[in-house]
């Protein structure tokens, strides 16, 4: 009687663990950027792709076509180099295999591992802000977040019109990202009735500014334009820049950091400050997702983290739409044509056709905020029509 | 225009003073161990992390912590004479070798201890001095007043104190300093731990500018460099002319041309002088 037992009880065991093994395990990769300047970028990436696994596997699993996976994130830094990154993509494609790659963040990368992400049906999703990361001849790479080139038109009017703001001076790295927010910026500010007129290129270690800025702001300019660089590097170019006694208008046209330019640059550098934000605390759902991944992580959000978490859940719903995920190329074409998709941050829909040639951009509401007390303060309403 | 000289001219003393803390120690070294120590840059970013913990962690007084961090890194060169440089006294190579080993083993206990990211450092003091249109940020002059004073004292004490004259003239010729009685054993460890306090005397006093990571030692290290090749390896006064020129030219080609000239215009002088007088601006040639 005993021994029938035990036999029921591991036969019972058994099953359980065959049921457990016909679950399969889909791999992602995150290559992202998770040390020096752009770490806080890669973090938030890396953890969205992370909540929104969570969020899977919590309800047992992403069911595609008859399987269901239980969803798996393979993270590798690439220290926001080109190289690292082209050695990280190779080990994910050839060695993990995995076929949806989040990353990475820089522009210079991205550009660098597309030979082998395209080449081999890898779906990518990129932060990078270059124009040539998204084109007719590149159909797996997307972009969730807005670029400067979708938000700086309508914020720098915005800006330009109230805060009359005439000259503008700015600092770029000198790379890829920083040449293409450069050109991008100028165009902006000249179609605004405003000249970018002090613009420098510096090698990204560089942590002394004063030089620079002493140039610039010998030159009488208005404001100082802080877009393309690293939050690290924004919040040095501040603190710098108030030293010097710049008492101008500080600007931060894309890329949300504000948490991070506060604590290197301190609440009074950074007082008055006007910055991007794709973040508006009083939607619920973006408030919410902000409260989890403070209590999960213990730090403040970077404000692309929103974006990929969205753009992650879209992958998922375009894998079950296609019914597959293994073919790419299904998932791809399922991925373009999810519309009106209710993300965390509102209402997404892919845009782009015009100006990169595919509509892998995602559009989505964004604001101008101010900040106050080392907290931003959203003074406008943004669409790529324009802010209010 | 004037403006932008004068303001260049300011900022250019301040660079070369905080290059001129870097040089020395490096130069003093290699004059009293002759040791090319690749490891210097490292000290002066353990001198930031003990700025960072004073500051920040314990909550000290900001000269209270600079004084400990000295205190600190002048035993932390004591031990590392003992540890590392002393089995290669004379050998040059196998010490600079030493040093780079040294170099990575402190970048990276620090990236484990802690972490790659760029930690805040609260300012010291804000606001600026204004003469007209002319402004110096109080942060960069209180960096440089302490940088001045700790200059000062180190020179009062190589020049008029019994160790100070040891450590000179070893400086000039090691065997004869020993034969009329300097005390190897003690001045070679106080040598190298003098020039590492130094480092990280600097390094404590820009982490309020520049904040702190486990990879802000390779900038000054590559200064001293060029400031100790201009100046001439070994010799003080030399690097003390050198680093003020280092400042001038950054300082100057970046305000009036660009960030990348400046480096094209110190490297070319550095060839210059290497080409010219291959003993530097001060420098005494080996016999």
């Amino acid at each position: 009687m005993k021994r029938t037992t035990i036999l029921a009880a591991a036969s019972a065991l058994a099953m359980v663990a065959t049921g457990a093994v016909a679950q399969e395990t889909l791999k992602i990769g995150a290559l992202v950027t998770m040390s020096g300047a752009g770490a806080s970028w890669g973090n938030g990436m890396k953890r969205a792709a992370e909540l929104a696994a969570e969020d899977v596997n919590e309800a047992g699993g992403l069911e595609v076509g008859d399987t269901t996976y239980q969803v798996e994130i393979i993270a590798y830094d690439d220290s926001y180099k080109a190289n690292e990154a082209v050695t990280a993509a190779n080990r994910l494609v050839f060695e993990d295999e995995v076929k949806y790659i989040i990353g990475t963040v820089g522009s210079a990368p991205i550009l660098a591992i597309q030979p082998i992400t395209e080449e081999n049906g890898v779906i990518t999703m990129t932060l990078g802000f270059t124009a040539q990361a998204l084109g007719a001849d590149k159909q797996y790479t997307f972009r969730p977040n807005p670029t400067t080139a979708e938000v700086a038109q309508p914020q720098i009017d915005w800006i330009v019109r109230t805060q009359g703001v005439e000259t503008v001076g700015a600092l770029f790295p000198k790379d890829e990202t920083g040449e293409a927010i450069a050109e991008d910026l100028s165009g902006a500010y000249e179609q605004a009735g405003a000249t970018l007129v002090a613009t420098e290129f510096f090698e990204r270690d560089r942590v002394d500014f004063i030089p620079l800025l002493t140039r610039i702001i010998a030159q009488g300019v208005d404001a100082i334009e802080l877009d393309g660089n690293s939050p690290v590097t924004a919040g040095q170019i501040v603190q710098q820049a108030r030293d010097l006694g710049f008492e101008g208008v500080i600007i931060r046209t894309g890329g949300p950091a504000t948490q991070e330019i506060v604590n290197v640059a301190g609440e009074a550098a950074t007082e008055g400050m006007f910055v991007h934000s794709a973040f508006d605390p009083g939607v619920a759902s973006a408030k919410a997702y902000e409260e989890r991944y403070v209590e999960t992580y213990d730090e403040p959000m970077n404000g692309f983290s929103p974006f990929f978490y969205d753009g992650t859940k879209m992958l998922f719903q375009a894998m079950q739409d296609a019914g597959t995920v293994e073919d790419t190329e299904a998932v791809a074409t399922a991925y373009e044509n999810i519309s009106d998709y209710e993300g965390i941050l509102g209402t997404m829909n892919w845009t782009g056709s015009e100006r990169y040639g595919i509509a892998h951009q995602l559009d989505s509401p964004f604001y101008i905020a101010r900040v106050t007390g080392g907290e931003e303060e959203i003074v406008a309403r943004c669409t790529s029509t324009g802010c209010e | 225009m004037s403006f932008l000289i004068a303001q260049s001219l300011i900022n250019g003393v301040i660079l070369g003073t905080l290059y001129l803390l870097m040089a020395i120690g490096f130069t003093l070294a290699f004059g009293v161990m002759r040791i090319v120590n690749f490891a210097h840059g490292e000290f002066y970013m353990i001198g930031a992390f003990c700025a960072l913990i004073g500051v920040t962690w314990l909550g000290l007084p900001y000269p209270v912590t600079l004084a400990l961090t000295i205190v600190f890194a002048i035993l932390m060169g004591a031990v590392v004479e003992r540890l590392v440089f002393r089995p290669f006294r004379n050998d040059e190579l196998s010490g600079m070798i030493a040093s780079l080993g040294l170099a990575m083993i402190l970048q990276h206990g620090a990236l484990i201890l802690f972490g790659p990211d760029p930690q805040a450092f609260p300012a010291m003091a804000t606001g600026v001095f204004k003469w007209g249109a002319l402004i110096v940020p109080k942060s960069r002059a209180l960096a440089l007043g302490i940088g001045i004073v700790i200059l000062l004292i180190f020179y009062l004490f190589l020049m008029h104190t019994r160790h100070g004259r040891a450590l000179r003239a070893l400086v000039q010729d090691q065997e004869v300093a020993a034969v009329f009685g300097v005390r190897l054993e003690i001045m070679y460890p106080l040598g190298l731990g003098l020039g590492i306090a130094l480092a990280a005397v600097a390094g404590g006093l820009m982490a309020p500018l520049f904040g702190v990571s486990p990879f802000i030692g390779a900038t000054p290290l590559l200064k001293a460099f060029i400031v100790v090749i201009l100046g001439g390896l070994g010799s003080i006064p030399g690097a003390a002319l050198a680093a003020i020129l280092l400042g001038l030219i950054e300082s100057f080609t970046s305000s009036f041309v660009s960030a990348s000239a400046a480096d094209i215009v110190t490297f070319a002088l550095v060839i210059g002088v290497l080409l010219v007088r291959p003993a530097g601006l001060l420098g005494r040639a080996e016999a």
